[in-house]
């Protein structure tokens, strides 16, 4: 059964202008599909509907078969199960590192203060951090900081994670920090969605290729057949472009 | 200018015999210090709760906080204060409005509900705007992670927006500290009004008001040391100043 199920969904930002156009595609239980397409194309705004951060005005959504988009959903509960890392990893500058970790698990999971300590312990050494857990956000790297964005995710057990271009406010220098980690949760069989640029991430561990352009999914494809043989010509001139170099 | 300098006024008794014009100054900056904290209290918690009003998805409530801040702010503090003594308790049922008018220390409470209220309109237009200076990236996370928006607003949006708007908070709390003396006109001995009596008993304008301009500003100075050691302790490594 799919772990997201996302069905016929639009969305206007006004009246006028549609930014999503009956947009269908589901992710299986411990599939990663990459989200790509040119800037504007709305993927972003698709994988934060996901979540409900971007509400949708027809279609439905469900995660692991609750709607995301019914009216009497408990939101708060369901994104609490949805792991999310942003483009501008979006660490709470006030709290330290740990804290970060540890603000989800007591009070949105009501864990003990104990209990949320030694996960957010855990994970930190799990993407290689434990020695900054007492710094605040400020004082790290963006590859750094994307890191414990990821980790401030997986704390709260996430039954899948949305990525939205995890890597694309990093110099280049740290992009494979974060890629690392992301290669990591994706073998040990984790649920992603991806929006991300980096093909090269999409051909090490994609299951799928989801290409976008102007609010529609364009090509919905098995990673080899969308690399192989793209059979939109639209995807065909993204992909010479990006992979020209 | 024929003035006789008498700088030892201040030790001599008043015509009322409850002390000397020190002490009558002194009582005066007793009220002017309480009367300065209530109606920053006032201003503090409702300014914050309409800031926060004005910062929610629901329009009608942006609407209702945009009512009262126009209504608050744009009316002069000093009708403010004469609508609040004169007029509020005339429009009460009669037996309230008696009861509001013997009131022990009625143009205290009056003072601290007037001047609370319309400091609350300036406050909340600075806390709308510290919550919407920060990205709203931070509202996202908050709600991704699973907070609820009381929660969001709790854990994240509020810490950070004060800090950002600690400075401007400071000079509206001066500015409710001054503010005080308007609130003579309606019979509040604080420190301007005793000032101005002792300038009547005694004829030492010069010297009574000296002495009312440099109290209030030690009682600023000592504010506004105290808001800096605190701004200082709530600063946050790589984000606000901090190293």
């Amino acid at each position: 059964m799919a772990m997201i199920a996302i069905d016929n969904i639009s969305k206007w930002y006004n009246p006028t202008f549609q930014v999503l156009k009956d947009c269908t595609t589901s992710v299986d239980k411990g599939e990663v599909v990459v989200v790509c397409g040119p800037s504007g194309s709305g993927k972003s705004t698709l994988i934060k509907t996901v979540n409900a951060l971007e509400p949708i005005q027809s279609g439905t959504i469900t995660v692991d078969g609750i709607s995301v988009t019914a009216a009497k959903t408990n939101l708060p509960n369901l994104r609490s199960r949805v792991g999310m890392v942003f483009q501008h990893f979006e660490l709470f500058p006030h709290l330290r590192i740990v804290e970060n970790l540890c603000l989800g698990p007591e009070k949105v999971l009501g864990r003990s203060h104990d209990a949320a300590m030694a996960k957010a312990e855990k994970m930190l050494e799990r993407v290689g951090l434990t020695k900054h857990a007492q710094k605040y956000p400020g004082q790290l790297s963006g590859g750094q900081q994307q890191r414990v964005a990821i980790a401030r995710a997986l704390v709260m057990d996430p039954i899948c994670m949305l990525f939205d271009e995890p890597t694309s406010a990093l110099d280049p220098e740290m992009i494979n920090e974060v890629l690392d980690v992301m290669v990591e949760l994706a073998k040990e069989g984790m649920t992603m969605m991806v929006v991300t640029h980096e093909m090269g991430f999409a051909k090490k561990v994609a299951d799928r290729v989801i290409f976008m352009d102007a609010g529609e999914i364009v090509e919905d494809a098995r990673k080899d057949d969308f690399f192989g043989t793209p059979r939109s010509p639209r995807a065909q001139a993204f992909l010479s472009k990006i992979l020209a170099h | 200018m024929n003035y006789n300098w008498n700088w030892s006024i201040f030790w001599e008794p008043t015509p009322e015999g409850t002390g000397t014009y020190f002490d009558t100054l002194i009582s005066g900056l007793e009220i002017t210090v309480l009367t300065a904290l209530g109606a920053w209290a006032v201003a503090f918690i409702l300014g914050s709760l309409i800031g926060i009003m004005r910062t929610l998805p629901s329009k009608p409530l942006v609407v209702l906080g945009n009512v009262y801040i126009e209504l608050f702010r744009n009316v002069p503090l000093l009708v403010q204060l004469f609508i609040w003594f004169f007029v509020v308790p005339e429009l009460l049922p009669h037996a309230l409005g008696i009861w509001i008018k013997q009131l022990n220390n009625g143009p205290f409470y009056t003072s601290v509900v007037g001047i609370g209220l319309y400091m609350s309109s300036r406050v909340a237009t600075q806390v709308t705007a510290g919550i919407k200076s920060l990205p709203s990236g931070q509202r996202m996370a908050g709600t991704a992670i699973g907070l609820t928006t009381v929660q969001t607003y709790r854990y994240i949006l509020l810490p950070l927006a004060y800090r950002i708007i600690f400075p401007p908070l400071t000079s509206e709390f001066l500015n409710t500290i001054k503010n005080t003396s308007v609130a003579l006109t309606i019979g509040l001995l604080e420190l301007t009004a005793r000032a101005r009596a002792m300038q009547e008993f005694s004829f030492q304008v010069f010297e009574a008001f000296t002495a009312a301009t440099v109290i209030y500003l030690i009682l600023s100075a000592v504010v506004t040391i105290g808001m800096r050691l605190l701004e200082r302790r709530l600063v946050i490594p790589g984000f606000n100043g901090g190293k």
